[in-house]
């Protein structure tokens, strides 16, 4: 397996070992890459997350908060910057979540999220402890439901990228209709118990959740890690509880095996693996930005190309100044189907049509000049996609900037009034909009492309080096690219500040 | 094999590390520098008489450009519902209303009391991309209501593509000088 490497799909199970269990001692780390192990700099961190009810209080707020989202969407005022539901989820969440929590904890949402909690309590029936017995698929935990394989076919994320691209299509009723929000969201927690009730454990999260998506991709970002100490330790240890679970926890409940994880991106952040690791190997690294850097598939590509695509469609479309193109988003209230039309096969064509090609063009273009031809297309294509992570990442922020800075004075007023119903609970309710600093917004946004220009250049870079053993080569393979890069930042930047 | 996986390169010593700033600096600087004194132009400031006209939910026109030291003599016009217009920079707010010669023109700077004015003069002094706003809740949309005055010379846009260039251009230099190439 090359560094940086993880199975994308479920690990069968092993067998589980019959012999006694080896006297337990804590591991010892024998990493080899920078980082901070911080549950053994803070060992009160790990007794937090060993302690069991953890998630479930952590869970519990942000439920309620939610169903008050829910109701508020159903019963508030239909006005979006009225209504908490969408100035709490689309403006002050949302930033939140792409500017602090996936940069810096990576999938930290994924711990708390209300949406998969109701399945995940139905399957376990149990809020907090642990049901041991035998369980489905060697699991040492016994589990409701009809505990289904996820059809093998599916078993990417390309059902994550469709949804998310339909959800896209209709961003412009999401983000502004209160009832429409309520609506996406309510639905994606039914589905998600329904899935629960037939799939084994996290099968929404994992194929279909569409924020799970992206929250995969740039988590490769992120600075926090949950990894082993000593995967050799893992390798020796045959009982795999992390995997299969034990009394005192349940086996991942996102498929995947710690003890080889190398990549954020379909590590939940639920820490049972903390909790039903016997040696205390499993541990929370504080590391570099961008570590992980390795896409595999192209599912995970088109996630990458997806993702920038819609922060420059998002930037024309919701902060442009044409009305034309926002009456085409605009469907449920304009009602020009053909304009709406055109708009959907606008997005879908540019997400998936004309951008993987243009990547594709420079991919090729870079294989030529460094006069490689053994060098497979297909492994620099979804290799050299990497670029667009961090190059996304630092759009969504830069995107995201000014939501907040233009909109942030509805989340004084919807705090004193969720509903719009003229309450004024906290004595903000009367707060003016008035816009935070908007002359500045462009000053922000700019060196936050550049740092994405940056970070992506020497990220490809190390990636580059990995594929070619001359730099010389490297450099050749990835000049179009690059040149591709700056373009794409250039043209971020016509939107922001030209 | 296809493609010979290297190890991963090892981490440029700290030394190395500050070069590498250093010229990557330099280079975003200069690529910066160039590009504002490159295109630091415009044409010779003049009056301009403009009516924007405000509708659920765009402004037409959508982009006004001007040079610096313009006299912009905007007069506003609501087409539908009562609009806002908030002029980033300029300190300009007015409430707009449908069939309604003239607009309630106030400075936010100087507190919430409104002027009746038929015309709102700005004198284009900043140079830049300056968003004006629906500042006057029209629906579902409104928050994404807005305009754009680009004054010349846009030293953001200018700064900003030279510094993209100049990051490029400086860090293939850096890697190029860094990694010796196999046949070296």
């Amino acid at each position: 397996m090359t560094p940086g490497s993880q199975p994308a799909r479920p690990l069968e199970a092993p067998e589980p070992a019959p012999a006694a269990r080896a006297p337990v001692k804590p591991a010892k780390p024998i990493r080899d890459w920078p980082g901070v192990d911080l549950l053994d700099r803070y060992p009160f961190v790990r007794k937090v997350l060993k302690w069991r009810p953890l998630q479930f209080w952590l869970i519990w707020p942000n439920v309620l908060f939610f169903a008050a989202f829910l109701y508020a969407g159903l019963f508030g005022s239909p006005v979006g910057s009225r209504n908490v539901m969408i100035v709490f989820v689309w403006i002050f969440w949302w930033f939140l979540l792409i500017a602090l929590l996936v940069p810096f904890l990576s999938r930290a949402w994924c711990t708390v999220c209300p949406l998969p909690v109701f399945g995940e309590w139905l399957q376990r029936l149990r809020f907090v402890g642990v049901r041991s017995g035998e369980g489905p698929k060697k699991q040492r935990t016994r589990m409701f439901g009809l505990n289904l394989e996820w059809p093998r076919a599916l078993q990417n994320i390309w059902l994550q990228n469709l949804g998310f691209l339909c959800l896209a299509s209709f961003s412009a009723l999401l983000v502004t209709r209160p009832i429409v929000s309520t609506f996406v969201l309510g639905g994606m927690i039914v589905l998600a118990v329904a899935l629960s009730l037939v799939f084994r454990q996290r099968a929404f999260c994992m194929y279909l959740c569409p924020v799970s998506g992206f929250l995969g991709l740039y988590s490769m970002t992120s600075t926090l890690a949950v990894r082993v100490k000593d995967p050799t330790l893992c390798r020796s240890h045959k009982e795999k509880e992390c995997l299969l679970g034990c009394e005192s926890g349940y086996g991942c409940p996102w498929f995947q095996y710690v003890g080889g994880m190398t990549r954020n991106n379909y590590c939940g952040m639920c820490f049972e693996c903390v909790k039903t690791c016997p040696y205390d190997n499993v541990t929370v690294f504080l590391r570099p930005f961008c570590s992980d850097r390795l896409l595999k598939g192209y599912d995970e590509a088109f996630k990458a190309f997806i993702m920038l695509v819609l922060a420059l469609v998002y930037s024309v479309t919701l902060l442009g100044p044409w009305g034309t193109v926002k009456d085409w988003a605009n469907i449920s209230e304009v009602g020009n189907w053909k304009g709406f039309g055109l708009y959907v096969l606008a997005v879908f064509g540019l997400c998936l049509g004309v951008f993987p090609a243009l990547h594709l063009a420079m991919t090729w273009l870079g294989r030529r000049l460094a006069n490689e031809p053994k060098a497979r297309l297909g492994d620099s294509f979804v290799r050299y996609a990497y670029v667009w992570v961090p190059l996304g990442l630092f759009a969504w922020i830069a995107f995201s900037v000014p939501l907040m800075a233009v909109n942030g004075a509805y989340i004084l007023s919807t705090l004193s009034d969720p509903l719009g119903h003229g309450w004024d609970l906290f004595r903000t309710g009367s707060v003016q909009w008035h816009p935070l600093l908007p002359e500045w917004i462009g000053l922000v946004q700019l060196p936050l492309l550049l740092a994405g220009l940056y970070v992506s250049l020497s990220s490809s870079w190390r990636i580059g080096r990995e594929l070619y053993a001359d730099s010389h080569k490297a450099l050749l393979s990835l000049a179009p690219t690059w040149a591709f890069a700056a373009t794409m930042t250039v043209a971020l930047m016509c939107f922001f500040v030209g | 094999m296809a493609l010979e996986v290297v190890a991963d390169v090892a981490r440029p010593r700290a030394r190395t590390r500050w070069r590498t700033a250093a010229i990557l600096a330099a280079a975003v600087g200069l690529g910066a520098g160039a590009g504002i004194l490159l295109f630091n132009t415009s044409g010779p400031p003049k009056d301009r008489d403009i009516t924007i006209y405000a509708k659920q939910y765009s402004f037409e026109p959508p982009i006004i450009r001007a040079n610096r030291g313009d006299r912009l003599h905007l007069k506003l016009v609501s087409l539908d519902v009562v609009h806002g217009f908030y002029l980033e920079g300029y300190d300009v707010d007015a409430e707009i209303l449908p069939q309604q010669k003239n607009a309630l023109v106030r400075h936010p700077s100087q507190g919430d009391q409104r002027v009746e004015q038929e015309e709102i003069t700005v004198v284009a002094t900043q140079t830049g991309k300056f968003r004006y706003r629906c500042s006057h809740t029209c629906g579902a949309l409104h928050p994404f209501m807005s305009g754009e005055l680009i004054v010349a010379p846009n030293h953001s846009l200018h700064g900003g593509i030279g510094a993209s260039l100049g990051l490029l251009v400086g860090f293939a230099l850096v890697v190029r000088r860094r990694e010796p190439t196999a046949a070296a």
